[in-house]
């Protein structure tokens, strides 16, 4: 169940990433004096509206492997903020809609004030998004604030919803740590765009872009490190920290840690050429940097809720048949899925017949 | 009680479901719907040779995905997001019995996101058979997702024999599965057929193209609407008795199920009047008319189907009162402020005069003030009322539901809940406790209104 959840997450983690810090910085060089800057810009928030359909979507069975598994601190803490937990619909419902009133004005070429807001407001919702869920996840392994928040916000014993996670000292970090780790992200698409689907750009862009996502990614690793070191050292208890740093985790705590060394040595790699594969490799490894991240990240959740809560200790029941026929339906949808590309592909060597 | 109570005023934390699921089913049914329509239309457009038809279904699948890909699949999310805080414990019994079945829901999603993506970027571009084809996908893992997910809604209406047996299995084919796949298919062909007509009225000026767009979505449309009523039929034959019941006994419910059915007709003669024996009715205001009435039919009965499961969120399963059918009884005996974890924690902070060791001694209340006996019997009136009842004002306000009732007549009325009112869920307390929700009940209740003869008693 763990390996599905981490797994699931993992892919999320993907679209995730790159409207969280992706649209907040291709909103912030839409007007830069550099012309390929602007074409950066353009070129992600036209694919902004895909990534945040594909991202809502992946999002689902880590949510939903969350519930299997942590449903017993996972509600509680969601019904004490039920109002901002809700609210996340109507953000990314919001925000979705102003990507896209932005791409459809990059598209037409004529971005009017209210397009170019719009772009703005799903810039803002995104990041407001990212701080809700990272209040609902603290908030999940911090049940001893709960009493507290509780009793400051209820109706006869009734929470109403209101309360966040503000007072506990792992928010700030862990929702910045994210961003960092966005931006690494966000810089590895620009190489993985300018390998793979930058054809028609010029040669010049493509030189831009891979020098200008080292230059993101290097920001990206100092601001999480920083980030990660004031979460982990400063935030912490230090049962957790000491399992990290014991004998059995100890690799996977350093490899998470030092794993961005690899895309940033990718990138670097690219800028003496771009080409498919390096574009290809950089995107790979930047994967599992994610994969590590989310591993890691599922082992401190454990580790915190074990003081209140052993989720290792739940009874388990594998439903064997529902399991094993949604293993083979997933493998069974991942070739359709890339036959689906591969025609996709195909088709942009056709010339277009109709209009788009 | 295992889990907080959400308070929201007026409304009622349930009723939020109930606001969402509208809204999301009004476009995910379009999103099956259209997508069958897309990829027969597609193919016909094609296997014509008609230019005018294939642009106009591009237009058209622009429309859907902006609607569907995107808002259909975020309210969804909501669904699961409200009914997670609304009705958590329900919530865990459904994840932890179908958590692969939405697992694999998960795989359709993204088998349809990609179709409907690459359907639409790279219209003109893909070979028209290879365009069919990823059509075909899209809608029919649209179907698949539909499928499974009225899996799971039939369970709550009716397990079968899920208590006994429960296995994924056994509560997947239950008895209200096959209505509800009849009765949404439907629902799906006729509501893709009216997003049709309302994009169509307004966006196509060429006569001939309108009268063939309407002409080609009239079938599905009357196809769909005979599946809705038989669907529709099965759904109550395989009701269990209690919602039959709900269904005779409330006066709303009555009036509701006669209007779904007049609606459904009413479309349906529309339908054939109109689109299907001359097309060229299809204007701006009737798409709006027929539009209007197929989603009232679609709000109306999303509102029966929650409504009948009373006084159950999972028929048998799980109580409209947040608790699983077999902790009832033990509950019954232990006291309801001492079963339910926050109840009980609530009870410990502000009385903790009542507490004996870590546990709540219901029989100690009588001897609080009467300001705190009300006090308890609202924190006992939130946890086990509110599901269905706001206060003063709002859904289903119990303050009007009792105008002029003696606090004689609450007390002996929240004593025999179930039995009083059979779709409502049994008491669970002590005496004690009944007596200081009654106390809290008789404060709030409304008096009996001036001037009625004869008047209370007579």
């Amino acid at each position: 169940m763990a390996i599905l959840k981490v797994l699931g997450f993992t892919l999320h983690l993907v679209p995730m990433n790159l409207w969280f810090a992706g649209t907040l910085l291709a909103m912030s060089l839409r007007h830069n004096r550099n012309e390929h800057a602007r074409r950066f810009s353009h070129r992600l928030m036209d694919q902004m509206p895909i990534i945040v359909a594909a991202g809502v979507n992946f999002g689902i069975v880590p949510l939903l492997f969350a519930q299997v598994a942590y449903y017993r601190v996972f509600y509680p803490a969601t019904i004490l903020m039920a109002w901002p937990w809700l609210g996340v619909i109507a953000a990314v419902i919001l925000a979705y809609y102003g990507v896209y009133l932005y791409a459809v004005g990059l598209r037409s070429g004529r971005m009017t004030p209210v397009r170019g807001a719009a772009g703005w407001v799903g810039a803002v919702l995104f990041i407001a998004v990212g701080f809700v869920f990272s209040n609902a996840f603290t908030l999940m392994t911090n049940v001893p604030a709960w009493a507290g928040l509780w009793q400051r916000s209820s109706v006869a014993g009734a929470p109403v919803g209101t309360a966040l996670n503000v007072g506990d000292p792992t928010l700030w970090p862990r929702w910045a740590m994210v961003f960092g780790l966005a931006l690494m992200t966000t810089a590895t698409y620009a190489v993985v765009d300018a390998g793979l689907f930058a054809r028609r750009e010029t040669e010049a862009y493509r030189r831009w872009a891979t020098g200008f996502a080292l230059k993101l990614y290097s920001a990206g690793i100092v601001w999480f490190a920083a980030m990660g070191s004031w979460y982990v050292f400063g935030t912490l208890g230090a049962d957790v920290r000491q399992l990290l740093s014991g004998r059995g985790l100890v690799v996977l705590t350093a490899l998470t840690a030092l794993g961005p060394a690899l895309p940033w040595l990718a990138i670097a790699a690219a800028r003496r050429g771009i080409t498919p594969v390096r574009a290809l490799t950089a995107g790979f490894l930047q994967v599992v940097v994610l994969a590590l991240n989310a591993t890691s990240r599922q082992i401190v959740q454990n580790a915190e809720l074990r003081r209140v809560l052993d989720v290792t200790a739940e009874r388990l029941n594998v439903q064997w048949s529902p399991l094993i026929l949604f293993l083979m339906l997933f493998a069974g949808g991942l070739v359709l899925v890339g036959w689906m590309i591969a025609k996709a592909v195909e088709a942009t060597q056709q010339p277009a017949t109709a209009k788009s | 009680m295992h889990y907080p109570w959400w308070y929201v005023p007026f409304l009622t934390a349930p009723m939020l479901i109930a606001i969402i699921a509208v809204i999301h089913v009004i476009v995910s049914h379009y999103a099956v719907g259209g997508g069958l329509f897309l990829a027969l239309e597609t193919q016909y457009a094609y296997r014509t040779g008609s230019r005018a038809y294939l642009d106009y279904l591009k237009g058209h699948a622009w429309f859907f995905i902006l609607l569907t890909v995107v808002f259909g699949a975020i309210t969804g999310v909501g669904i699961w997001w409200i009914i997670g805080l609304a009705s958590p414990l329900a919530t865990e019994v459904l994840i932890h019995t179908f958590v692969f079945g939405w697992a694999i829901e998960y795989v359709f999603f993204v088998i349809e996101i990609a179709s409907a993506f690459i359907f639409y970027y790279f219209w003109g571009r893909l070979r028209p058979k290879t365009h069919v084809q990823i059509g075909w996908i899209y809608a029919a893992a649209a179907w698949i997702s539909l499928v499974l997910i009225t899996a799971i809604t039939g369970f709550m209406l009716h397990p079968g024999s899920w208590p006994g047996n429960r296995t994924f299995w056994v509560g997947f084919f239950n008895p209200q599965f096959i209505p509800q796949v009849l009765a949404r298919t439907g629902g799906a062909f006729l509501l893709a057929s009216l997003y049709v007509y309302l994009h169509a009225s307004i966006k196509v000026r060429d006569p001939g193209l309108r009268d063939l767009i309407a002409a080609r979505s009239a079938r599905p449309a009357l196809a769909g609407s005979g599946l809705i009523v038989l669907g529709g039929l099965a759904w109550y034959v395989f009701l269990p008795a209690s919602a039959k019941a709900a269904l005779a006994a409330a006066a709303a419910l009555n009036v509701l199920m006669v209007l779904i059915f007049a609606i459904t007709v009413a479309v349906f003669i529309m339908l054939y009047l109109g689109p299907y024996r001359n097309p060229g009715w299809l204007s701006p205001g009737f798409a709006i008319l027929l539009f209007v009435f197929g989603v009232g039919a679609f709000s109306t009965g999303e509102f029966i189907r929650e409504a009948v499961r009373k006084p159950y969120i999972v028929y048998n399963v799980v109580m409209g009162n947040q608790l699983l059918v077999e902790e009832i009884e033990p509950a019954q005996q232990r006291g309801f402020l001492e079963t339910g974890t926050w109840t009980r924690t609530w009870m410990a902070s502000r009385y903790p005069q009542l507490m004996q060791g870590a546990e709540v001694d219901e029989t100690r209340l009588p001897a609080l003030p009467e300001d705190d006996q009300r006090r308890i019997g609202q924190v006992i009136f939130t946890h086990q009322c509110n599901n269905c009842h706001s206060t003063q004002v709002g859904y289903s306000a119990l303050s009007h539901l009792m105008r002029g009732w003696t606090p004689e007549l609450i007390r002996s009325v929240v004593g025999h809940l179930n039995e009083s009112t059979f779709f409502m869920p049994p008491w669970v307390g002590t005496p004690e406790e009944a007596d200081v929700l009654t106390r809290y009940l008789s404060s709030i209740a409304y008096p009996r209104p001036g001037g009625m003869e004869p008047g209370p008693g007579r």
